[in-house]
């Protein structure tokens, strides 16, 4: 697809910092106004007001963290690629551990390891979620039963290369 | 003779007293004794307000020694007194439906947390198994690049350093390799395929894997490995065949 003909690396960090400032702001606005709205005084001017003061005061804090956390996780992540050069999901759970360390990095390190573990854990949770949607939806597509034969680049093993390609099924 | 002492033991108890009750305070003190000679000691439970006579100075004094004696162990007697004495009111108050309601409330909670419990084994064992088993696609695509990157053929077509990923998901993330896994004559196979770009612009390959599992020892072997140049004219560098180990 022409939309991906450029590198997904840069932009991704933007991309993410970005979706996550939004899921920050509308969750965050929904519990505030919710949790306004229940503390504040009996009569419905003052729930709606006080529900409107804690939607606007805290809201942009919980989605200016959401951000910070997925911004420098997303960093972090093409950072990893690059270094070693290959995309797999080791790199997520690194990156999830180091974005959990570094923003606790104020506490001290005990602080920091703990925070660490539980970024690791949360990111191979979400990895273990993703695996288990893509194999699961995959599998509906799949026909049974697929083809045996040695695809036609390879030479044969008597005679001389063909230049015709196997029909993959299905990706996962 | 015996007033003057009688008042200086008054006096000494009144002492005793003060202390002690500032450093009892916390603690209830529950002796039977207790209840009906010292009066200061106990507060908010019973309100019988019962002056100390003359007569029992004796007894005062030495139930105060006594209980400002071994303190922690009566702080921990008077604890559980407590904890009995409560415990005792307090189960004839509840009816038993309520306790059959909160058992409920205490049975669903831990079905809840059951569930949870399952949810995170069973994500935990997929990741685990798609890191560390080494027939998982993962394991496969990473030792595949590995060859790849020290195949001659292919870094001096590429250029160095050559680097690898696989099918673009939604959020443009690229860790996801495609495979497919069949069986033939009772034995598994895998195919993976994934993409190689190197440093030299505009050269894109993929590679094409395929891993046959060995019946004697689980372990998945390298039937062949190639890679496909989309250039003009069309390119298929072999980096490993193995196919003539079959039968």
């Amino acid at each position: 697809m022409e939309e991906y003909a450029r590198e997904p690396c840069p932009w991704r960090i933007v991309d993410d910092c970005g979706g996550a400032f939004t899921m920050g702001v509308i969750g965050g606005g929904v519990f505030q106004a919710i949790k306004g709205f229940r503390n504040a005084p009996i009569g419905i001017q003052h729930r709606l007001r006080g529900s409107v003061n804690a939607v606007r005061i805290r809201a942009p804090q919980i989605g200016g963290s959401f951000a910070v956390w997925g911004g420098l996780f997303s960093t972090i992540d093409c950072g990893l690629v690059r270094i070693r050069g290959k995309e797999d999901p080791w790199n997520s759970i690194t990156s999830g551990a180091l974005t959990g360390a570094v923003l606790a990095a104020r506490s001290g390190p005990l602080a920091m390891v703990g925070s660490a573990m539980m970024g690791g854990i949360l990111l191979a949770l979400i990895e273990g979620v993703g695996i288990l949607l893509t194999r699961y939806t995959a599998q509906q597509f799949r026909n049974a039963p697929p083809f045996l034969e040695d695809p036609s680049q390879l030479p044969p093993k008597e005679g001389t290369p063909a230049t015709s390609y196997p029909s993959y099924q299905q990706y996962h | 003779m015996t007033c003057t002492f009688l008042r200086a033991v008054q006096y000494a108890e009144k002492l005793h007293r003060s202390s002690g009750s500032r450093l009892l305070l916390p603690h209830f003190v529950f002796n039977k004794a207790c209840f009906t000679t010292e009066p200061s000691l106990r507060w908010g439970l019973r309100e019988q307000k019962k002056m100390v006579r003359p007569g029992s100075f004796y007894e005062v004094a030495q139930k105060t020694v006594w209980t400002q004696g071994p303190r922690p162990q009566k702080a921990e007697d008077s604890g559980k007194q407590v904890s009995v004495r409560r415990g005792q009111r307090g189960e004839t108050a509840i009816p038993t439906t309520q306790k059959v309601k909160e058992a409920g409330r205490d049975f669903s909670y831990l079905i809840v947390v059951l569930i949870g419990i399952s949810i995170t084994g069973g994500l935990f064992y997929v990741i685990f198994k798609e890191l560390f088993s080494s027939s998982s696609p993962s394991k496969i695509y990473g030792k595949a690049l590995e060859k790849c990157r020290t195949h001659p053929e292919v870094i001096s077509f590429f250029g160095e350093p050559v680097r690898g990923y696989g099918e673009m998901t939604r959020r443009g993330r690229r860790h996801r390799v495609s495979f497919i896994e069949y069986v033939k004559d009772g034995l598994n196979y895998t195919r993976v395929k994934f993409y190689i770009e190197g440093s030299e612009p505009g050269k894109q390959g993929t590679v094409h894997v395929e891993v046959k599992e060995n019946p004697k020892n689980g372990e998945y072997e390298f039937r062949y490995i190639f890679v496909e140049v989309e250039s003009y004219p069309r390119r298929t560098i072999i980096i490993e065949d193995n196919r003539f180990q079959d039968n």
